[in-house]
């Protein structure tokens, strides 16, 4: 049994060094002796016991006498941790692979390929906002009407749904990954702003009123706000200018988003956001998941076009 | 002698890139050097790497005159006849392989060798017998390793021997042949005798005139010499009569398209370009041992051998190869424990305290296989070793014992 756990253990230091390369290929020999019903005769399980002793011993004799008495069973333990461990590595980096943390979908607990918590940050809605921080398994979609939101028609009969807001810097990472995919796979886009800080609140209705008024110039105006500096995002001014370069009539929007109606509306198209119980942007939905914070493209590319998108 | 300053002309006795300094208990398998024949070897390469021999120019003069001077410090060292008995080879079992393929073998012919020689004094002629029709015949050792004189003897009343082959110090367990009664009673009969005499020629005075040997053979890496440098020590008027075995350039002395002329010994066995810098090593190692002198080499060996026997003794289950007298073992105690692998037991010394043994069955399989013994763990001491290493080693072995 040391033998196989040699062999896996020396075949990962052999990437680094040659000669543990060298002892993997013999491990490897006695481990494909064993499976084969033959005694292993290069010697090699007792050389590196000898070794594993000659080290020992000279730290506690104790502990050499226990460890040659006992070193078979030990192996098998050290087999099976090490099959449980890799197990749980592989499952780790599988996780981490398709939902961006190895914990699984939007848990935060530590990953080793994600040590500083990227792929799981998000902004929070503030206190002021009647969202309630929630687990990600009771985010969703169900009951939730989106048709009246901007949208990107694609051939996907399941939108990905975004709920963002242009001055969260992990919204403002996501955003372009989604443009990608839209791009690339012909995706359907459904944009939910919601803002959650309260200053941006007017955005809503001025992103409302854009749409209204002619779609294609709506989304070259969320692919601006999206990237402009966050503070001019405050400055009204700023954003009337935006809406010119971007070639809508500035004054209509502005002239549509005071209306009560436009109020009205927009409020109903937050309450429905709400109801999603999101508690932070970004959330991005696809086919039925919800990911919260920002993913590496990979994920969300997984998720919409399954583990060989990157052949498609 | 002052065991201390010796010890600071070997470099691999001293801890190395931080790790602790070696205990060297192989010195059977080869020795370690001393400065003063690395020097030599790099004087070769920086002063005059040339041929020689053949060519007229200043660097050739040199390189001729000193392997000219080696061969001269070798046929002192061994106090042969003429510096033309000494041919350089590569190894004790070159020089084995020379003498067997060179004699003017007849079918029927005998070799007589004992049941402990190395591969080296064993396969050459298997092979001799394999080819040539040559019946080789084999001594059985006594039950405590020594010479069986009543075998021998049986032997030459047996049928004509033409050849005695025999291992003068076996690397087993390190007991030395009577080799001038052994050589006197086969001259008696008529035989020729060779000594493989690798493990002898480092550890004590070999005069080939007062044996009366015929051929013998060492190599250079088991007597501080440099690795690829041995000796075939030959009778001249023997050596006349042999074949050459390798042939080529530097062996005669003119050709023709059909013909050529063989030089006389040693150039007619010597072909091709030789390792002039391992011949210049190895005559900076004989005149370190002469030195040193062979009284002292003896004692501290007889020391070191007498303290391990004793404590080694004492630990259960261990058993030595050979006699229990550590005086007949030379500088040797080839031993094993009941129901411990002697790899396991070298590797474990190694791996605690960087102590190097040989262990297996050290080339003389045939032994170990006709006594059913797996192994063992041979320690070799040389004259740098010292009582405190053995003292380590010791409690090492002990060490061990308590655990497996």
């Amino acid at each position: 049994m040391f033998c196989v756990i040699a062999f896996i253990v020396l075949s990962i230091l052999g990437i680094f060094s040659a000669s543990n390369r060298q002892l993997a290929r013999e491990a490897l020999d006695c481990v494909l002796r064993r499976v084969t019903l033959r005694p292993c005769t290069t010697g090699f399980d007792e050389k590196m016991k000898a070794k594993i002793l000659g080290y020992v011993i000279t730290r506690s004799e104790a502990g050499a006498r226990f460890l040659n008495k006992y070193f078979e069973p030990l192996s098998w333990v050290f087999f099976f941790l090490l099959v449980g461990s890799t197990f749980f590595a592989v499952r780790g980096f599988y996780l981490y692979y398709t939902t961006g943390s190895c914990n699984g979908l939007n848990q935060t607990g530590f990953c080793v390929f994600d040590p500083t918590g990227q792929n799981t940050q998000f902004s929070t809605v503030d206190e002021s906002c009647p969202v309630t921080p929630g687990g990600s398994a009771t985010v969703t979609l169900e009951g939730v009407d989106i048709s009246g939101f901007p949208k990107i028609s694609g051939a996907n009969t399941e939108p990905i749904v975004f709920i963002g807001s242009y001055g969260c810097d992990y919204s403002r990472k996501a955003y372009p990954m989604l443009r990608r995919l839209v791009q690339k796979y012909g995706a359907e886009l459904v944009f939910l702003y919601y803002p959650v800080k309260e200053h941006s609140d007017y955005l809503a209705k001025i992103g409302y009123c854009a749409y209204q008024q002619d779609q294609p110039k709506f989304w070259n105006l969320t692919d601006r706000l999206f990237t402009v500096e966050k503070a001019h995002l405050e400055d009204e001014a700023f954003i009337m200018n935006l809406l010119n370069e971007v070639g809508l009539n500035a004054q209509s929007v502005q002239f549509c988003a005071k209306s009560p109606q436009t109020e009205w509306v927009v409020k109903q198209q937050l309450a429905e956001v709400r109801k999603t119980n999101f508690y932070g942007t970004p959330t991005v939905f696809i086919r039925g998941k919800a990911f919260v914070g920002p993913k590496p493209y990979r994920v969300y590319a997984i998720a919409l076009e399954g583990l060989l998108y990157w052949w498609k | 002698m002052d065991w201390a300053k010796v010890r600071a002309d070997f470099p691999s006795l001293h801890s190395q890139n931080g790790r602790k300094a070696v205990i060297y208990f192989d010195n059977a398998c080869q020795t370690l050097r001393p400065r003063q024949v690395i020097e030599a070897v790099i004087r070769y390469y920086q002063e005059f790497p040339a041929c020689s021999g053949r060519s007229m120019h200043r660097m050739a003069a040199e390189v001729t005159r000193e392997v000219d001077q080696a061969r001269e410090k070798v046929a002192k060292f061994l106090n042969a006849g003429r510096k033309e008995e000494i041919i350089f080879t590569r190894n004790t079992t070159e020089g084995v392989n020379l003498l067997a393929a060179s004699i003017n073998w007849k079918p029927g012919d005998v070799i007589l060798v004992t049941d402990k020689e190395h591969n080296s004094n064993l396969i050459p002629w298997q092979m001799v017998a394999r080819r040539r029709g040559v019946i080789l015949r084999v001594i059985r050792t006594r039950n405590d390793n020594t010479f069986n004189w009543d075998a021998f003897e049986q032997a030459f009343r047996d049928g004509p021997v033409k050849l005695v082959a025999m291992g003068y110090t076996s690397n087993l367990d390190g007991v030395t042949l009577p080799a001038a009664d052994i050589i006197k009673h086969a001259h008696r009969q008529g035989a020729l005798v060779f000594l493989d005499a690798a493990q002898t020629v480092p550890h004590q005075r070999v005069n080939v005139r007062a044996l009366d040997v015929d051929f013998l053979a060492f190599s250079g890496h088991k007597m501080l010499g440099p690795s690829g440098t041995g000796v075939l020590y030959g009778k001249y008027r023997l050596l006349e009569q042999l074949e050459p075995f390798l042939v080529g350039g530097d062996t005669v002395s003119t050709s023709t398209f059909d013909s050529c002329q063989f030089l006389p010994p040693p150039e007619k066995f010597e072909a091709g370009l030789q390792d002039y810098a391992g011949i210049m090593g190895l005559a900076a190692a004989v005149q370190y041992l002469s030195q040193i002198g062979f009284d002292a080499i003896e004692k501290q060996e007889r020391t070191l051998n007498e303290y391990l026997t004793n404590m080694l003794s004492e630990i259960p289950g261990l058993k030595i190869i050979g006699p229990a007298d550590p005086r007949l073992r030379g500088g040797i105690i080839s031993f094993y424990i009941e129901g411990i692998d002697h790899h396991r037991i070298a590797l474990m010394l190694d791996q605690m305290a960087n102590i190097a043994v040989r262990s297996g069955q050290h080339c003389v399989h045939s032994w170990f296989n006709s006594r059913g013994v797996a192994g063992s763990v041979r320690a070799s001491v040389y004259f740098y070793n010292t009582l405190e290493e053995a003292q380590q080693f010791v409690d090492a072995l002990n060490k061990i014992r308590k655990v497996l």
